[in-house]
């Protein structure tokens, strides 16, 4: 499990270039609040899903914040079946469970039941963006040893970057010059006696050198703000797509002046938070009254930021407005933000067991980026197609979550199916397939034979449902397999799509 | 019948030198071409030269066989007698990429006055003993015995669907530049090398009925190529799907998808349907046919290398599980009649830049220029385009046009990073192809030209009275040659 926290979670060693602060009184701040986290999870296999996984064990870094509250990254308590937590100063550890996970923006918080493990924590107070160049320190437990590590880099850059756990996120994270290790996840990065930041990605030493990635407080912020109301919701999205508006052809074309300011919205996604109020064409010119530059920056703090970076710090519910330019008037517009559950397939799932229908040998599993994980090296054209243009073109109105047959279980009953494994399910018994739950109803329906049919032109695959239900005690005993299915969405929500229902009822 | 996948055969260069008189064996030439592929990423130039040697066969009549891809994207070819360092320029008077055979006639006619050639030998069979030929150095003829493996459909270099090949077992001394050599039994010529592994010293020769089928069409001057059905299918072992498709007690294969414009398309054949004769023979479950000499043959060679473009086709199907005949003509349009070429050499990709903008029509040689993995690293959307081809069958006349890259100018300023976009409308007129964005430019002397992309950015704007002086300075800042090949 430590291979995961080397792609992941990473931590800083660098040297001192200039003093900041009482560095003794921030030190002891620190050490007394920073705890060593020791996991032990269990990961899915999508490759067998009714498995309950592998287990390993490893290690990160986490802080007190308040006396009884610890905050770490996502990715290192995530599927965590056992969890203790210690601190510099006492030898004991104590068992500790995960309260919320933030998987989009790779924080978490975690508890200790025990008071006694909080004894002689302190109250820790969070900066705000560190200033370029300026030195901060960062605190955890890297490999190369078992106690506190403190090392000391330089704010490098300070931008939009990708989070790596979630697979499809982005948010604001300070690059730091310091070399990364593992184990460090989770660890807190402080500077004046002050958090301004967690430590949680880098790069392997072999793609770059000194390059380490700290979520800033405004993130960390949010997702205490958040969980406020005891749970976690997504981030919000804008839902849009939109391109600079600095070419002078292109301004003169929308009837905008040359004054350096505007975007052009190129996509409004269905369902999304700007469904239905902004169109493609429309000039975007301010956002919650800040003006948008022709490259999409907005100043935020005196600081030149993305203009998602507003819609960034807001919750579900939330308003934006904006200054829209269309058909040569000026309108104010506003958006009520939401997550943009569409694209979630997008994301890694880590915390609810995968979902999977077994039939004759048959399964079938929703498309998510886990089992794209498994299947990428022998996927299909026609698979992999459907996965990297689900949401740009937005799949999801026809088919929340496409089905597909992960594999064919070898049984003498589907001797001449296993051939059709990775194929995208279009229809079973002349039912059209849209999501998982679409798939038990469907096989049940129909004559004596199933039938269920691909995308493109591959053969379908015919099934006799007697034979079937004389088969399946069998497969399942040979495979190790308890469940024949688990189709229950938990906490996952869909797209709800945009097919005519009504057509489809007649 | 999957989806193309165009595989390239390289053949490697070395500089054979050439030496000495001696040419009266009759029978083989050396074939120097020298090649400049098109750079498809820069269309208005061309990549590096280089040179290829390979052996041609010397037929009756003094016309050279070769393998196509000795001479794809060519500039010059050469033959030059063995032994002697006389030569002489060759034009290609027929090539078949699929097929990989090429016919070329010396510029001199006399040039091969006195080589008596190659007769075509009859078809082998598997456990058949021939041998290969190889030219030495100093053009002495070395025979190495050769087996021949196995008689099946397979694949070949530049094809998508299968012909009929040898595999053979020969052991060649001599390294070869291209192991386009000639098989050949009792004299007479029964096969052309296409391939070898010297490791497992197995290779892969184009098989006799394969080059009669080839030299027959080029006769007339007027070369057509091997016909296509313009199908997919899929065997039919599964007894719970010949149930379900109501087939007949044995044989027959499925059809998964029929192309309209194809053979079979347009003799009325259906998706859905069962394939169980044609012309009279009988498909197995597998998809083979009974060969009266080589046995079971997968009907891809009873398809494509038995008929000829023109001739009649004649199908008996089950739909529904009624049994009928199907009449029709034997053509190759599903492979030619298509939106997105897949093959091309030779060819000089068309382009068209308009202010920086450069425009090109997706052919799959531009896809393939992105490597072997180019499913994965061209842009998505061109992939889709091209693998999709066959799903939506779009009108052939209706081309992919995209922006394949912009050159930095004072009026693209903000287009600098756009790639891969497909373009749908010109001010908001559906185009094409090329010649019709280009035309549509031109006839616009004043205003905007918005382009209409499939993806984002959706719109890109250029003002039609900028385009004269800038799209000169282009063209020379970038030493472009010209400025389209529509």
């Amino acid at each position: 499990m430590v291979s995961r926290f080397f792609q992941l979670g990473l931590l800083f060693l660098l040297p001192l270039l200039s003093g900041c602060g009482n560095g003794d009184w921030q030190l002891s701040a620190a050490r007394k609040n920073v705890v060593m986290i020791e996991v032990t999870s269990q990961t899915w296999d999508y490759r067998l899903p009714w498995n309950p996984g592998t287990v390993s064990s490893a290690r990160g870094a986490g802080f007190v914040i308040d006396r009884k509250r610890i905050v770490t990254n996502a990715h290192v308590i995530s599927g965590a079946r056992n969890l203790t937590v210690q601190r510099e100063a006492d030898p004991r550890k104590y068992p500790a469970k995960v309260i919320f996970v933030a998987h989009d923006c790779d924080l978490a918080m975690i508890e200790v039941e025990d008071p006694e493990f909080y004894k002689g924590t302190s109250d820790l107070q969070f900066g705000e963006i560190p200033d370029l160049e300026s030195v901060v320190s960062v605190y955890g437990f890297p490999i190369g040893g078992d106690r506190l590590t403190v090392t000391r880099g330089v704010v490098s850059r300070i931008d939009y970057n990708s989070y790596t756990h979630s697979g499809r996120e982005s948010h604001l994270a300070i690059q730091i010059d310091a070399p990364i290790n593992p184990g460090n996840s989770g660890g807190p990065v402080m500077q004046d006696n002050r958090v301004v930041g967690v430590a949680f990605q880098g790069f392997r030493g072999d793609v770059a050198q000194n390059v380490g990635y700290m979520i800033p407080t405004p993130v960390i912020r949010r997702f205490l703000k958040d969980v406020e109301d005891g749970k976690y919701d997504h981030y919000v999205d804008i839902a849009i797509r939109w391109m600079p508006l600095e070419n002078p052809a292109m301004r003169n074309y929308y009837q905008r002046p040359n004054d350096g300011l505007g975007v052009v919205v190129t996509d409004v996604y269905s369902e999304g938070s700007s469904d239905g109020v902004l169109a493609k064409g429309d000039v975007l010119l301010a956002i919650d009254g800040h003006p948008i530059e022709s490259d999409g920056s907005v100043r935020l703090d005196g600081q030149p930021v993305q203009l998602e970076e507003i819609v960034e710090r807001k919750f579900a519910g939330d308003t934006v407005g904006l200054e829209v330019w269309r058909n040569q008037k000026m309108e104010k517009k506003t958006i009520t933000l939401r997550p943009a559950e569409m694209f979630s397939m997008y994301e890694s799932l880590y915390e609810e067991p995968p979902r999977y229908v077994l039939y004759g040998g048959l399964v079938f599993q929703p498309l998510t980026a886990n089992l794209m994980a498994v299947l990428v090296s022998n996927a299909d054209l026609r698979l992999r197609q459907t996965y990297t243009l689900f949401g740009q073109d937005q799949l999801y109105r026809e088919t929340p979550e496409p089905v597909i047959l992960s594999s064919v279980l070898p049984d003498r009953s589907n001797v001449y199916l296993t051939g059709l494994a990775g194929q995208v399910v279009r229809e079973i018994n002349g039912k059209r397939i849209r999501t998982l739950a679409d798939v038990l109803p469907a096989l049940e329906s129909g004559g004596e034979r199933t039938v269920i049919r691909f995308e493109g032109d591959q053969r379908p695959a015919v099934l006799k449902k007697r034979e079937v239900d004389q088969v399946m005690p069998r497969i399942m005993t040979q495979y190790g397999i308890s469940q024949p299915h688990r189709t229950e969405l938990g906490g996952r929500r869909l797209a709800k799509g945009s097919w005519n229902r009504d057509g489809e009822a007649k | 019948m999957k989806h193309s996948r165009i595989i390239f055969v390289f053949w490697a260069m070395a500089g054979l030198l050439c030496a000495e008189e001696d040419s009266s064996r009759g029978s083989l030439v050396r074939v120097r071409a020298s090649i400049q592929p098109y750079d498809q990423f820069r269309p208005w130039q061309k990549k590096s030269p280089y040179g290829l040697n390979g052996t041609g066969v010397v037929l009756p009549g003094g016309k050279v066989l070769a393998t196509a891809a000795l001479v794809a994207n060519r500039t010059e070819v050469g033959l030059e007698k063995p032994g002697s360092a006389e030569k002489c320029a060759a034009e290609v008077e027929a090539i078949d990429y699929e097929a990989n055979l090429a016919l070329l006639q010396p510029v001199d006619r006399n040039f091969l006055k006195g080589f008596s050639g190659l007769a075509l030998g009859p078809a082998l069979r598997a456990g058949d003993k021939g041998e290969v030929w190889q030219l030495e150095r100093n053009g002495e003829m070395l025979r190495n015995q050769a087996e021949i493996l196995s008689t099946g459909v397979g694949r070949y270099p530049s094809d998508e669907a299968g012909f009929l090949v040898y595999g053979v077992r020969v052991s060649l001394p001599k390294r070869d530049d291209s192991y386009t050599l000639p098989v050949l039994k009792d004299g007479q010529l029964v096969g052309m090398m296409m391939g070898y592994d010297r490791d497992s010293q197995e290779g892969s020769a184009i098989p006799v009925p394969m080059i009669e089928h080839f030299l027959k069409d080029a006769a007339d001057g007027k070369y057509e190529g091997f016909p296509t059905l313009g199908v997919s299918w899929s065997p039919l072992r599964d007894p719970n799907l010949r149930e379900e498709v109501m087939a007949p007690k044995s044989g027959g294969l499925l059809l998964t998808r029929v192309n309209p414009r194809g053979t079979a398309g347009r003799a009325g054949l259906r998706e859905g349907d069962v394939l169980i004769s044609v012309d009279g023979f009988k498909l197995d479950e597998d998809g083979n046919y009974r060969d009266p000499l080589y046995g079971p043959t997968a009907v891809g060679n009873l398809i494509r290398t038995r008929p000829t473009v023109g001739s009649p086709a004649k199908f008996r199907i089950s739909r529904g599980g009624k049994e009928m005949e199907l009449t029709g003509t034997y053509d190759r349009r599903a492979r030619d009649e298509v939106a997105i070429p897949t093959l091309q050499f030779d060819q000089a990709p068309k382009y068209f830049v308009v202010g920086g903008l450069v425009f090109q029509e997706l052919t799959g040689a531009y896809l393939q220029e992105w490597g072997d993995k180019w499913s994965e690293r061209a842009p998505q959307r061109l992939v889709e385009y091209f693998t999709f081809q066959q799903d939506k069958r779009p009108d052939p006349e209706k081309k992919v046009i995209f922006l394949s890259q912009v050159l930095p100018s004072p009026i693209t300023l903000g287009y600098q990073q756009l790639s891969g976009l497909v373009l749908v409308k010109l001010n908001g007129k559906e185009i094409h192809d090329l010649a019709e964005l280009a035309k549509c430019i031109d006839e616009t002397k004043t205003g905007d030209l918005v382009f209409e992309f499939r993806d984002e950015p959706g719109k890109l704007v250029l003002r039609a009275e900028d385009l004269p002086a800038v799209s000169e300075k282009i063209g020379q800042a970038y030493g472009l040659p010209a400025l389209r090949r529509l």
